[in-house]
């Protein structure tokens, strides 16, 4: 059964995306621009080349090994760095990714997907009516503010504790004036060596 | 497969006459079309949709290609390639059962796949389609009910195009004894009466069971489809051997 574990991925992957592409009400017109393109990603750690299709409004998932339009390959460990576009020229320097093909079909899908907001207020107040969905989605805003800013505060508290209670990591400003001591020792090593270098010769 | 002395073939454990055996299908199939994809579903957990897309998967199909399904019964795997050839392209939905296509064209309308789909009521022995007319040809556990498969196959090989590629998804021989086992537990016990309890009809998949284990194995049909003409011929087992995707080129 494992073997056929893609479909299954691809399976549900179609579903779950045409039912969010059908939340958004701008997101059919945006998909008519990447019409019949193909976009195949592969894992390193999972050998399974995943490739996406555009066609009638919608994005389809196949597991195949044919040409595409573009090919990305990647490993876990660069895929949270891929949404950060200045890190991707390091990142193709480092071969931790390769991009074969059309560049600008990857970067229309990842435009795409990045633009992507699908209307949950909406589909909400077809199952419980438009006041409770509204209270719904407040709510969880209201959630998520409170969590971030809770998160935040947590990683200032935590900060200050170590660096000016316990003091076992430095402040930035010691860190700063440290590492200028250090580019100056080494300058002054490399000053010294040439020195000693030209002794030496003469 | 005919038996060319006497002019008999097998209609699932039985032996009939060639010319019996288009009918006796037809009425197996005229009785299940309205629960067919019921029945499915319940017969194989659902699985039998991996096993289309792993299909569909295999046959490198793009946009603009010219698709033939080949008993394609209820339309599971025309609306798979319906999405992929897109507009320009073109599938073909063939069955010999008028029932089945019923149900496939009301289906598929239903999903809202109706520009580029064409319902065409044909044999397989002998397809009413041009030479070199297809990209991809496809036949999803149909070839099990034909009567003479060697003809079928040449046919198909006919209406290929250079290059394209003809895919059998069918039920095969299980990898392991264990599971042979409790296979055959499953389908002469159980699935008669699911089909008594959900179809109403116990003998039609009392046939379906027999049919299944009277169709050649994974290596007999490579070498069918090898002596009709095709190259490359492979296959892969399905959750262990249950099914096989057999895949051959014209060339």
């Amino acid at each position: 059964m494992l073997p056929l574990l893609p479909q299954l991925f691809c399976a549900v992957a179609e579903k779950v995306l045409a039912r969010l592409i059908a939340m958004d009400p701008q997101a059919k017109a945006r998909l008519t621009r990447l019409s019949d393109k193909q976009l195949s990603f592969r894992l390193r750690e999972w050998p399974t080349t995943l490739v996406m299709t555009v066609s009638g409004g919608t994005i389809l998932f196949n597991q195949h090994d044919n040409p595409v339009d573009c090919a990305i390959q990647t490993d876990l460990a660069s895929l949270r760095l891929l949404r950060d576009p200045s890190q991707l020229t390091r990142l193709i320097k480092a071969d931790a990714l390769q991009i074969d093909g059309d560049i600008q079909v990857a970067q229309q899908y990842s435009h795409f997907f990045q633009q992507l907001s699908p209307d949950w207020q909406q589909a909400l107040s077809g199952y419980v009516g438009d006041a409770p969905a509204h209270k719904i989605a407040r709510s969880l805003q209201q959630a998520h503010a409170y969590f971030s800013n809770k998160a935040e505060a947590l990683s200032q508290m935590s900060t200050e504790l170590v660096q000016d209670e316990l003091k076992v990591s430095p402040a930035p400003a010691e860190l700063a004036q440290f590492s200028d001591a250090v580019s100056q020792l080494s300058a002054r090593v490399d000053k010294l060596q040439q020195q000693l270098n030209a002794l030496q010769e003469s | 497969m005919t038996d060319q002395n006497s002019n008999t073939t097998h209609f699932g454990y039985k032996t009939v006459a060639a010319e019996q055996k288009v009918s006796m299908v037809a009425n197996v199939f005229h009785s299940v079309a309205a629960k067919y994809d019921l029945m499915n579903d319940l017969m194989s957990l659902g699985i039998h949709r991996l096993w289309k897309r792993f299909t569909i998967d295999c046959s490198g199909v793009r946009a603009g290609q010219q698709v033939l399904d080949l008993a394609g019964g209820t339309g599971d795997i025309t609306a798979l390639f319906s999405k992929r050839v897109g507009s320009t392209g073109k599938v073909v939905l063939a069955d010999i059962n008028a029932s089945m296509l019923n149900v496939g064209r009301d289906k598929l309308r239903d999903l809202g796949l109706v520009n580029n789909i064409e319902y065409v009521q044909a044999n397989a022995e002998a397809l009413p389609f041009a030479d070199n007319s297809f990209d991809i040809v496809s036949i999803g556990f149909g070839l099990r009910n034909v009567t003479d498969k060697d003809a079928a196959l040449r046919s198909i090989f006919r209406v290929l195009k250079p290059g394209g590629r003809l895919l059998v998804l069918e039920f095969s021989k299980p990898e392991h004894d264990w599971l042979s086992k409790a296979y055959d537990l499953y389908s002469f016990k159980l699935l008669p009466a699911m089909g008594q309890l959900v179809a109403n009809d116990k003998e039609s998949y009392q046939y379906l069971a027999e049919s299944i284990r009277m169709h050649p194995d994974q290596e007999t049909l490579k070498g069918m489809m090898q002596t009709a003409g095709f190259a490359e011929v492979s296959y892969h087992n399905l959750t262990g051997g249950i099914v096989a995707l057999h895949r051959g080129y014209k060339f």
